[in-house]
């Protein structure tokens, strides 16, 4: 009963949220914070499927991210939106076998913000949840009937940010720590010693599996600095993914170290048959 | 208190999931653990074959030695892996590859150039890989000699068209080492027209030597509508060349009523083969998931001809280009054919 009560509370409130928005829809401006990023650095790639030997090699992503203040209470909730492609080629201890993955993942989470934390000015926290779904492969062209291990997950997890604005001279920049640490989730995996094969002839029994820390751990830490060089910001930061499985006896072990760089900014959509509220408030994502 | 309790419980579980991995150093010693650790984690025949797997360790680690050569020590690896007695493992370096020849001890039982010359007069045609020609007695000869080759639906449909005359049809396998064993179905669908059982697969689901997935139950379906399937009777010529998917496919074929094999035993190889790698480099691959046939039997050692029909070509045969299985097998045929009418 006290659950169904506060699950209603929650609802209120969102509700209320939107009827705020539809009251003083006109007088608040949300611009969207877009990042086109591309990475490089390390891979460590462990994953007993395909061998027992860990390989190392280096990583490359292309990423986009979009940050925005929500509609229903865009003062304290922002929502937060990634995509990036990634492909690993690492190589085994005596540099004679290659491995290649390619990855693609996708994630969607919602935040809720503080802002003048601790009465640091600037300074803002935001926690929350988000979703992720990220799936693709590694392929190991020496092996026989045991050739890629294909990677699936779903996961919900818990993420936290925070971001500092300040300046460096006349150079307006923002710092901006996140972590996002996967919590449950579903994920794909064979069993031990099964054969594609196998599971081409029909038997899918064990393949998904409940994602927990039990048996898997996965965490991305993203350091970011936006140096507002103009409308367009300059965004160079460090990028760590740890990815760890043991599920049907097998182990996986990737982690990634990488640099990134790219181009940020806030953008805002104008309808040409409205006029401009030179009196909105602009409540941005991170800036 | 409470809270720092579950913060470290967390921490626990996480660390959990981060499994330590065994590595080895990448000496004789190193590498030899390796290859023993990997075989004996994922090699699917140790009960089958009754082999004491620590025995031969042990007797094969005594023959290492911190300083001996690379190419002492695959020979010494080569010699343990051998001991499995299993045609899909290879020990696999820069400079050669380790082969247990079981075949070695049987004639081989087949030539193929006193079958193209004495037997088609090089009258033959070729599609998807597989020779194929109408015999003066009307009756198909096919040759599929890699199951690697693969096979075009199309291409099938010619060919098949091309022998629908025929009264019988013999599938020559012989010397066929294997390869895909979707082509294995994709052929079989052609020579049958109801949903069959086709055998059971099982795989290890852990190091242990017995740890092994329920046997999964798998079946073939006929070629779709409008492709041409064969249903006439057939004789499959086999030797101990005939190996792995090849080995699947005359397994499965054997209990159709309407064919038979003729020849010396298959070669077996009914482990789908795994491959893995020592920290030098060099690649290990091995049987990993046991394939059964229509009847529960594991064809590991091979599939023996059908009741009367096991049959070797002798020195005198090849001395006067004759090949005697062939030649049963067109009589065993014509028998069956004289049985449907």
């Amino acid at each position: 009963m006290r659950h169904l009560r506060s699950i209603l509370s929650t609802l209120a409130i969102l509700l209320a949220g939107f009827a705020m928005q539809a009251a003083d829809g006109d007088s608040i401006v949300r611009p969207v914070n877009v990042a086109y990023t591309a990475e490089y650095g390390a891979a460590s790639l462990l994953d007993t499927y395909l061998t027992p030997i860990r390989y190392e090699g280096w990583h490359v992503r292309l990423g986009y991210e979009r940050n925005q203040a929500m509609r229903f209470s865009p003062r304290k909730w922002l929502m937060q939106m990634s995509f990036g492609v990634r492909y690993d080629n690492v190589q085994n201890i005596v540099k004679n076998r290659t491995m290649h993955s390619l990855m693609v993942d996708f994630n969607w989470g919602m935040m809720h913000r503080w802002r003048d934390v601790a009465s640091v000015k600037g300074l803002q926290l935001m926690g929350g949840g988000s979703t992720l779904f990220d799936g693709g492969a590694t392929y190991n062209q020496y092996n026989s009937n045991n050739p890629v291990s294909v990677k699936i997950r779903w996961s919900v997890n818990l993420t936290g940010m925070a971001v500092y604005n300040m300046n460096i001279g006349k150079l307006p920049l923002t710092l901006r720590y996140q972590a996002t640490i996967p919590v449950a989730g579903l994920f794909f995996s064979p069993e031990y010693g099964e054969a594609f094969y196998e599971i081409y002839l029909g038997n899918t029994r064990s393949l998904v599996n409940f994602g927990w820390w039990g048996n898997r751990f996965d965490m991305t830490n993203l350091l970011t600095a936006d140096l507002h060089f103009g409308a367009t910001s300059l965004r160079i930061g460090y990028r760590n993914t740890i990815e760890n499985s043991w599920v049907h006896n097998l182990n996986t072990q990737v982690s990634t170290h990488s640099l990134v760089i790219g181009v940020s900014g806030e953008w805002m959509s104008v309808n040409p048959r409205r006029d401009i509220n030179h009196n909105a408030k602009i409540i941005t994502a991170l800036y | 208190m409470k809270r720092l309790y579950i913060i470290l419980s967390a921490a626990l579980i996480a660390l959990s999931s981060c499994h330590k991995q065994e590595e080895w150093d990448n000496d004789p010693m190193g590498n030899f653990d390796a290859l023993w650790t990997i075989i004996d984690e994922h090699y699917c025949f140790f009960e089958y074959k009754d082999i004491d797997w620590k025995a031969v360790g042990e007797t094969y680690r005594a023959k290492v030695r911190p300083d001996m050569t690379s190419k002492e020590l695959f020979v010494v690896c080569s010699d343990m892996v051998n001991e499995l007695r299993d045609g899909h493992t290879n020990l696999i370096s820069s400079w050669d590859v380790s082969h247990y020849r079981f075949w070695e001890d049987y004639p081989q039982n087949y030539d193929k150039r006193i079958v193209e010359q004495y037997y088609l007069n090089y009258n033959f045609k070729t599609a998807s890989g597989i020779d194929y020609a109408i015999m003066s007695n009307n009756m198909g000869y096919m040759y599929y000699g890699d199951f690697a080759t693969n096979i075009g639906e199309g291409n099938l449909d010619y060919l098949l068209a091309e022998l629908a005359g025929t009264d019988g049809l013999v599938i020559d396998v012989r010397d066929n080492g294997g390869g895909f064993l979707t082509n294995a179905e994709k052929l079989i669908a052609r020579f049958i027209d109801t949903k069959i059982y086709a055998g059971a697969i099982s795989h290890k689901t852990g190091p242990g030597h017995n740890d092994f997935s329920e046997p999964y139950d798998y079946y073939f379906s006929p070629s779709d509508a409008g492709r041409i399937r064969y249903l006439k009777p057939i004789v499959i010529l086999t030797n101990r060349s005939s190996y792995s998917a090849t080995n699947n496919f005359v397994s499965i074929m054997k209990y159709r009523p309407n064919v038979k094999i003729v020849g010396d035993s298959t070669g077996g190889g009914s482990g789908m083969p795994f491959t893995s790698e020592l920290p030098n480099g060099w690649t290990i691959r091995f049987s990993a998931c046991s394939i059964t046939d229509p009847e529960g039997n594991i064809t590991e050692w091979g599939v023996e001809p059908s009741e009367g029909c096991k049959i070797d070509n002798t020195p005198e045969d090849i001395y006067n280009h004759r090949d005697a299985i062939l030649e049963l097998g067109f009589a065993t045929l014509e028998k069956m054919i004289a049985t449907t009418h």
